[in-house]
């Protein structure tokens, strides 16, 4: 098993009258090599599952195991590690740090992985090449759509050839011609092996996974296989 | 991550956003310029201060000694003096006024006297001294008066030894004096009359200070001997002593003290009683003092108004990056590679910007000491090392502070940093 959350809660402002149960007592088993959607409303918990599930975070209560690794008996540095070798992340909000140009941005993860200087432009080159980006590297992110800068934040994502792919409401901020470019970016991915963690609160793009997650109140309220048509 | 693609990283990050770089640049080059100019041109000035102090007579040592036999103590004050060596005392001379009539041609001190009473007996306000003649101040000096009261010869000779040896009928005249009598002619070889007598004229000085009150230079000094010809009878009693230098000045007072204790006291010359001291030493001293208590404190409150400007730019601008910190620690980066690499900009920005700020700050006191003061001002080294030094370690410690503290976020609530 690869991902493993067993009874995890994370609740905001716990004891408080205004306390938030952002994840109620969530299990979750996802195996390496498949497409999983998290759907659910907008404040329904898809996000702080990611996020607990990226390591970006930690749960107030519950267990984590990542590749049977007790999450939490691990050190900020190792949890680091996690995030750069093992974890692609996809944002929403692209997340591209505007002062570095888009080679830049892809080679980062690299970067902090210690990567000789040649390599790490061999490797973020053949990431843009993938997301068809190759002629654009010294552009800003701030001189490039929404659909491009999320393009670059897939390769900087795939850069470092992570076996799992996160990726929060990747199309939320993208027309739907773009939104489907990116969806199949990760259904090329998932195909060549990755694991991709798909969150969003379209129906539609959730429909293109081979297993829909559904999130209601911090709870998951549903877990069902389904046909795809794109394998 | 190495330190080599750290710096380079900084590198990366400083090129890639020059407006956020040369703000807080700014911060450091002004910080470091304003606390040099203004430190700089105040010590400056207070230099300035001391050195005019010093030309009107600093390092003098004033002495009276009375004798009761009636015998002059000069003689020997100026023996004992001159024994303490170049490195203690420079000079003694005679303190003492003349009284006498001083005539040239159709030129007399007795006119000039009048001038100087219809002037005050007008409105009773003193008029303009620069247009009229007025009598001149005589001295009995040594031939070390021009060194006691830092007169330098613009004509002529000085007073000498045997001058005062031989009673010779000499004498030395200010730059206002010459001018009174002799109207720019010069008057080097002149014969003058001093109270009836035939004096000559053997030297001029020069102007000592053209800002100065024009009667400093408003003079007419004899050797001391002469005075048992232009006035029997007269006893000398004060007399200036020039030391080396202040310390000097402190040490030479207490020993020219101890010998006219003792010169009283060997009976030698029956009694009589000696004192010594040194009040424009003191004043000079106390105002030193406070002018470096002033200077001291303007210097911290630069400094701290500079540090704090330094220290808001630089909180700033990491605050805004708290985003871009759980950008990078998201995608893998350590806490300590953060810190690496917002220590290394910091050190970058603040390296450059004091180098650029003490350059501007070097223009900016020279500027300042000739358009302020008319004085010629270089900083100096201590205030412009201390500046920078303090600048940088302001800059690099409010620069890593905030980073080091959003590197212990969690990632995801660096993230959500706006
Ligand atoms: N830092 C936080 N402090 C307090 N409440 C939070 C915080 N982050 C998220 N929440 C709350 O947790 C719930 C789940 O949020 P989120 O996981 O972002 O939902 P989703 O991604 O499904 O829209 C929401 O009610 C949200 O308001
Ligand atoms: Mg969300």
């Amino acid at each position: 098993m690869l991902v493993k959350l067993k009874d995890v809660y994370k609740i905001y402002g716990e004891g408080m009258e205004s306390e938030v149960r952002a994840l109620d007592g969530v299990s979750l088993e996802i195996d390496r090599g498949e497409f999983v959607a998290v759907v659910g409303q907008s404040g329904s918990g898809k996000s702080t599952m990611m996020n607990v599930l990226g390591c970006l975070d930690i749960p107030t209560r519950g267990d984590y195991l990542l590749d049977g690794t007790d999450v939490r008996e691990l050190t900020d540095k190792e949890l680091s590690h996690i995030r750069n070798k093992q974890i692609g992340f996809i944002f929403q909000q692209y997340n591209l740090i505007q002062n570095l140009n888009v080679l830049e941005n892809v080679e980062l993860p690299l970067i902090y992985q210690g990567i000789g200087a040649d390599d790490r432009r061999d490797m973020a080159m053949e990431a843009l090449e993938r997301v068809g980006l190759s002629d654009r590297v010294r552009h800003k992110p701030t001189e490039m759509s929404g659909g491009q800068q999320q393009r670059v934040a897939i390769a900087r994502a795939i850069a470092t050839h992570p076996p799992i792919i996160m990726a929060d409401e990747p199309t939320g901020a993208l027309d739907s011609h773009t939104g489907h470019e990116v969806l199949g970016f990760l259904q090329r991915l998932n195909k060549e092996g990755s694991t991709v963690i798909l969150i969003t609160h379209d129906n539609g793009i959730a429909a293109t996974a081979r297993r829909v997650v559904r999130l209601a109140d911090g709870r998951i309220t549903e877990d069902q296989a389904q046909e795809v048509d794109w394998l | 991550m190495n330190i080599r693609q750290a710096i380079k990283m900084a590198v990366k990050s400083i090129l890639g956003s020059k407006g956020r770089s040369m703000l807080t640049m700014l911060g450091i080059i002004i910080g470091i310029a304003s606390v040099m100019t203004i430190v700089s041109t105040i010590n400056g000035m207070n230099e300035q201060n001391l050195k005019q102090m010093e030309a009107m007579g600093t390092n003098r040592i004033d002495v009276s000694a009375y004798l009761y036999n009636g015998q002059n103590a000069f003689e020997a004050l100026y023996n004992y003096c001159n024994s303490l060596g170049s490195d203690l005392v420079l000079g003694v001379t005679p303190n003492s006024n003349a009284s006498a009539t001083v005539v040239y041609g159709s030129k007399s001190s007795t006119a000039m006297q009048k001038n100087q009473e219809n002037m005050w007996s007008m409105d009773g306000s003193q008029q303009n001294q620069g247009n009229v003649a007025l009598p001149p101040n005589l001295y009995y000096g040594s031939d070390q008066y021009s060194v006691c009261n830092n007169f330098t010869l613009a004509g002529g000779r000085d007073l000498s030894a045997i001058d005062i040896k031989n009673y010779a009928q000499v004498c030395i005249l200010g730059a206002r004096a010459a001018q009174n009598f002799f109207n720019y002619a010069d008057p080097v070889g002149q014969t003058m009359q001093i109270n009836g007598l035939p004096f000559t004229v053997v030297g001029v000085y020069a102007e000592k200070d053209p800002n100065s009150n024009w009667s400093m230079d408003n003079v007419i000094v004899f050797p001391y001997s002469v005075s048992r010809l232009i006035q029997p009878g007269t006893t000398m009693n004060d007399f200036t002593v020039k030391a080396a230098s202040a310390e000097a000045a402190v040490e030479a007072t207490s020993r020219i003290s101890g010998f006219l204790t003792g010169l009283t006291n060997n009976g030698k010359s029956g009694n009589g009683y000696a004192n010594s001291n040194n009040q424009w030493q003191n004043s000079v001293n106390e105002q030193a003092t406070m002018m470096s208590l002033v200077l001291g404190g303007i210097a911290a409150i630069s400094l701290l108004v500079g540090g704090i400007g330094i220290m808001n730019i630089m909180l700033v601008t990491v605050t805004e990056r708290t985003r871009e910190i759980g950008i990078r620690r998201a995608i893998g980066a350590e806490r300590s590679s953060i810190v690496t690499q917002f220590l290394i900009e910091a050190a970058m920005l603040c390296g450059i910007g004091g180098l650029i700020g003490m350059a501007l700050g070097t223009v900016a006191t020279r500027v300042a000491g000739k358009l302020l003061v008319h004085v010629d001002i270089w900083p100096s080294p201590a205030i412009t090392v201390g500046a920078f030094l303090l600048s940088v370690l302001l800059g690099v410690v409010f620069g890593i502070y905030p980073a080091a503290k959003a590197s212990k976020l969690q990632p995801v609530e660096a993230l959500r940093a706006e």
